[in-house]
């Protein structure tokens, strides 16, 4: 095969995918060792991740983690290339200032920063509890930026103590649930799965047949055999 | 006098498609036609949307180039009966007509789509696509078979371009500078307007260029696997553009043979399936100027 020298044209390059986690980091959070199976499965999942980004040529994907509690903050500022992406734990330290969170992130999905040429980008949303500020208008914020309308969101409900319909709002498609993890097992494999929403973030879609869908979710039976614990 | 300059020695047409990688199969169709013993050329591309709620965009696809050659072959013949070239000093009759042309211009959308939905409707009814026969008044939901379409027709006097959805089409002039007619801008991500949306034809931009001097010297139409793999819209131009002087300098035959792995390099980049047809005015011997069979 001749090389590509007299290919015409100016560079060429793969588009960029921000994969944003929201992760809830309040007190409860801290309950039943929620926290350190959260941040077990996130860094089981990190391999997964940079699997379905690699059987997604067309994508770069790039990482990075907003965690709440009392305020919200940036876990993982830079938006990281998902090879290079390492995790380093959370911790709990207050409420569920879920709204904060979203603000955040509003911000991060204006353009700029985020370049116009990309795939949509994706929001996953971890909480086990209700929010304690004005989540409503945070997620306005984000509604309100062009990325942030064409996000694809995924969500996770940890326990029964999490508000399941806000969660539903978030994903902003009457058609879809979140996940819901009772125990570790289920927890891990339900971020397993959100960690490969790069796939539905880089799959073209008619205009006008809403939010971009992640795939289906996985069953989440690998937990059946244990006992909810959260 | 018109001022009309026809190229030469006629068309010569480019045609080339790849599969986006990491793709089991390619959900783009194309095709390239000369019409009318080689006074009129018709192209197409068409990007079926692949996923998974339209597991039959392929299909989908290849109907949509299917209904635009016949409606568009239809619409080129009228542009070349009325184009008389044997008295190129009287063109009154031309103008005359050019109302008519463009009037079917415009109508050209509808007949297509309407086209393509009688086709998807049937496929449906044989082989309902979620698994029970539609009932209903509002008509079945052809989402499965969604697709995009670009087509144009080139004459000595007139190009029209239409498109629906996403997609490129670069014109070069005589110069061989690309513009494009029919751009609106970056995409944000990869929404994209479709034959399956409910009267699609609504949604389709015409370009409507009657030619009263120097004509084009080429005309690319491309699905967005090849635009959307270059980190701008000017190195896309640039491609056109070097295509075009890469025709003029080696050679139609030699550009051909190397598009494939054009298209290859770009689909890495993309991932999508990326498909690229022309004209361009020929430097060479004449190519077949009769009537082709439909092919796609």
């Amino acid at each position: 095969m001749s090389d590509t020298f007299d290919l015409p044209g100016g560079s060429m390059a793969s588009r960029p995918v921000h994969f944003i986690w929201l992760l809830d980091c309040s007190g409860s959070m801290g309950v039943n060792g929620k926290i350190a199976e959260l941040n077990f499965a996130i860094r089981e999942a990190v391999p997964e991740m940079q699997s379905a980004a690699r059987s997604n040529p067309g994508a770069t994907l790039l990482v990075r983690a907003v965690s709440f509690a009392s305020g919200a903050s940036w876990h993982i500022d830079e938006p990281t290339p998902v090879d290079q992406f390492t995790w380093e734990d959370l911790h709990t330290y207050g409420g569920t200032d879920m709204g904060a969170a979203f603000r955040l992130a509003a911000g991060a999905l204006q353009t700029p920063p985020m370049p116009q040429r990309a795939l949509p980008p994706v929001l996953a949303l971890v909480s086990d509890g209700q929010p304690t500020d004005d989540w409503r208008a945070g997620l306005r914020a984000v509604d309100d930026t062009p990325w942030g309308r064409r996000a694809v969101r995924v969500a996770l409900a940890i326990g029964d103590d999490a508000d399941k319909s806000m969660l539903k709002e978030f994903l902003a498609n009457p058609e879809l649930e979140p996940l819901q993890a009772k125990n570790p097992r289920q927890l891990a494999a339900a971020i397993r799965w959100m960690s490969t929403a790069v796939k539905a973030a880089s799959t073209p879609k008619a205009d006008g047949a809403g939010p971009v869908q992640a795939p289906p979710p996985v069953a989440l039976d690998k937990g059946e055999g244990e006992d909810p614990i959260w | 006098m018109t001022g009309v300059v026809a190229p030469a020695e006629g068309w010569e047409l480019l045609e080339g498609a790849v599969k986006g990688a990491a793709k089991k199969y390619s959900q783009d169709r194309c095709a390239a036609r000369r019409l009318a013993d080689g006074r009129a050329v018709v192209l197409a591309v068409a990007d079926g949307h692949g996923s998974a709620p339209h597991f039959r965009s392929d299909l989908g696809a290849r109907w949509a180039v299917d209904a635009f050659l016949a409606c568009a072959g239809e619409f080129a013949r009228a542009a070349v009966d009325h184009d008389d070239p044997d008295r190129p000093d009287d063109d009154s009759h031309w103008w005359e007509t050019l109302a008519d042309l463009r009037a079917e211009a415009r109508r050209l959308p509808r007949l297509v789509t309407h086209r393509w939905l009688q086709r998807a409707t049937l496929h449906d009814a044989n082989a309902p696509a979620h698994g029970r026969p539609w009932r209903g008044t509002e008509g079945p939901d052809l989402t499965a078979y969604g697709t995009t379409l670009v087509g144009a027709v080139l004459t000595r006097r007139l190009l029209v371009c239409w498109q629906l959805g996403d997609g490129d089409v670069v014109v070069l002039d005589a110069a061989g500078t690309p513009y494009t007619p029919l751009y609106t801008g970056p995409d944000l991500g990869d929404e994209t307007d479709s034959l399956c949306a409910p009267e699609a034809w609504h949604r389709a931009r015409c370009h409507w260029q009657p030619l009263t001097s120097e004509g084009p010297s080429g005309l690319l139409l491309s699905t967005d696997g090849l635009s959307k793999s270059f980190t701008d819209h000017q190195g896309f131009l640039d491609f056109a553009a070097g295509v075009h002087g890469r025709a003029h300098e080696l050679g139609m035959p030699a550009v051909q043979n190397r598009l494939p792995e054009w298209l290859a390099h770009a689909a890495q980049f993309s991932g999508d399936d990326t498909t690229l047809v022309g004209a361009f005015e020929a430097t060479g011997p004449a190519g077949p100027r009769c009537d082709e069979p439909p092919r796609t």
